[in-house]
């Protein structure tokens, strides 16, 4: 073993408790000192005061904590807050234009997709994510994307169809490339 | 009120820097799909973490057609294995594997490395990855070497890999024409999985996610009865997924839809 030096005894760079983050949060530049222990779900929710964005599991399992970074979806609860870093954010308040809802939102309010709610802004933002990466999903496909959320109220069906309709309203000209196709 | 106990990081584009920084009690971090979790239940209690993220040589993915592999790096997210390309072309069943893994969240972050590292027994990637045969770079201050995949995966949550080693790069042969895997899976992770390759004259056959490590047998064409013996061998985990003998009748009949066995 190579000998170690150092008053600590370690080598190599010092650890920080504490970084400073830039990242831009549904449009808006934000910047922020946040502790490393800090989930983005707390920056979220208790620093920021964006509670839309919900928590439950912790276990990457149920899903109310999905938000879009960079277009893809993560569970918030689970990605510390220094990962933010220099990307783009979206959450659940990101999606609508004033009183305008987004598709996604509509769609879910159309096939009666949502009860108690607990969980449907994990699945809009999980649907949105969906539909960013591939316009025009089958069944089978939003199952997969969508398997990793719970909802214990509607059952899925709603839900999937609200997903097949948000689809149909967002589609494209057929010609349009899928964005997450081969790279 | 916060869910993790006070933690550094450390952070550095810079390889031997980071490798400087990696001991037992500051721990390689990738996609935190696993650490993450495992620190806020208080399983793991490093000092900090040491952000891989920002190497760059280990988010690549390159083709050596010469010599017919694929070299992965480690910080390989599971999405984007899924989808390129390359590896769709030459790899296509861990490209399969890799698109269901955990959930579409998962996949955006969790990566290929971090996959092995934890070596959670009900996974995907290692079953494959030991049915193509293929390697694994370790690195640390001391120098790098190359290990098999078995070698890597040693036991349940177990690797050999140093506390001061990081894995960087795995190299993985072009997939042989006539190989599968299928999973059976009802919660978020695979009960059991089941890679084969089937050549000229072997059955490869490899077992996961029911096993604390993937394991494989190579036999000869039609040896049913060493298809018996190393299904009866096997053992098996007994947990919310099923008890070993559900797993067991379910492995056999897969195994004998898939290799053509009468009974």
């Amino acid at each position: 073993m190579t000998p170690l030096t150092g008053s600590s005894g370690r080598r190599g760079p010092v650890a920080v408790t504490s970084t400073v983050i830039r990242f831009r949060l549904n449009g808006h530049a934000i910047e922020a000192l946040v502790p490393i222990r800090l989930t983005a779900a707390e920056l979220l929710r208790d620093r920021l005061g964006l509670t839309g964005t919900k928590v439950s599991c912790q276990l990457q399992v149920c899903g109310v904590c999905t938000v879009l970074v960079d277009g893809n979806p993560v569970s918030s609860c689970a990605t510390l807050a220094c990962d933010l870093d220099g990307t783009e954010v979206v959450t659940i308040e990101g999606l609508a234009r004033g009183r305008d809802l987004h598709p996604v939102q509509e769609a879910f309010m159309e096939a009666g997709a949502l009860q108690c709610g607990y969980c449907t802004p994990g699945f809009v933002m999980m649907t949105v994510g969906l539909l960013t990466a591939h316009r025009n999903p089958d069944r089978a496909m939003v199952q997969e994307w969508l398997d990793g959320n719970l909802c214990r109220c509607t059952g899925y069906q709603p839900i999937e169809t609200a997903v097949m309709v948000a689809a149909r309203q967002m589609t494209p000209r057929a010609s349009e490339p899928e964005p997450e196709g081969d790279r | 009120m916060a869910v993790l106990p006070e933690l550094g990081l450390i952070r550095s584009a810079d390889l031997g820097e980071v490798l400087a920084a990696v001991d037992g009690d500051h721990v390689p971090y990738a996609g935190g799909t696993e650490l993450v979790p495992a620190m806020s239940l208080g399983l793991r209690r490093p000092a900090a973490i040491v952000d891989l993220k920002r190497l760059d040589a280990l988010d690549r993915i390159e083709i050596d057609a010469a010599v017919g592999t694929v070299m992965i790096g480690a910080m390989v997210t599971h999405r984007r294995l899924a989808h390129h390309r390359a590896v769709r072309d030459h790899l296509p069943t861990l490209a399969g594997a890799a698109a269901r893994v955990g959930n579409a969240r998962v996949r955006s972050v969790g990566t290929i490395g971090g996959n092995l590292c934890f070596a959670e027994p009900r996974s995907d990637l290692g079953c494959v990855l030991v049915a193509l045969r293929a390697t694994a770079e370790a690195v640390s201050v001391r120098g790098s070497r190359t290990l098999t995949i078995e070698e890597l995966v040693i036991g349940a949550f177990e690797t050999s890999l140093a506390a001061d080693e990081i894995l960087t790069t795995i190299t993985v042969p072009f997939e042989p024409t006539a190989m599968s895997y299928w999973k059976l899976q009802s919660y978020e992770r695979p009960t059991l999985g089941v890679a084969v390759i089937v050549t000229a004259t072997d059955w490869e056959i490899t077992v996961g996610a029911a096993t604390e490590r993937p394991t494989r047998a190579v036999l000869a064409v039609g040896d049913t009865a060493g298809l018996d013996g190393f299904i009866d061998e096997l053992e098996l985990s007994d947990d919310l997924g099923g008890p070993p003998a559900y797993k067991r009748s379910v492995l056999r009949a897969r195994l004998d839809n898939g290799l053509g066995v009468a009974r």
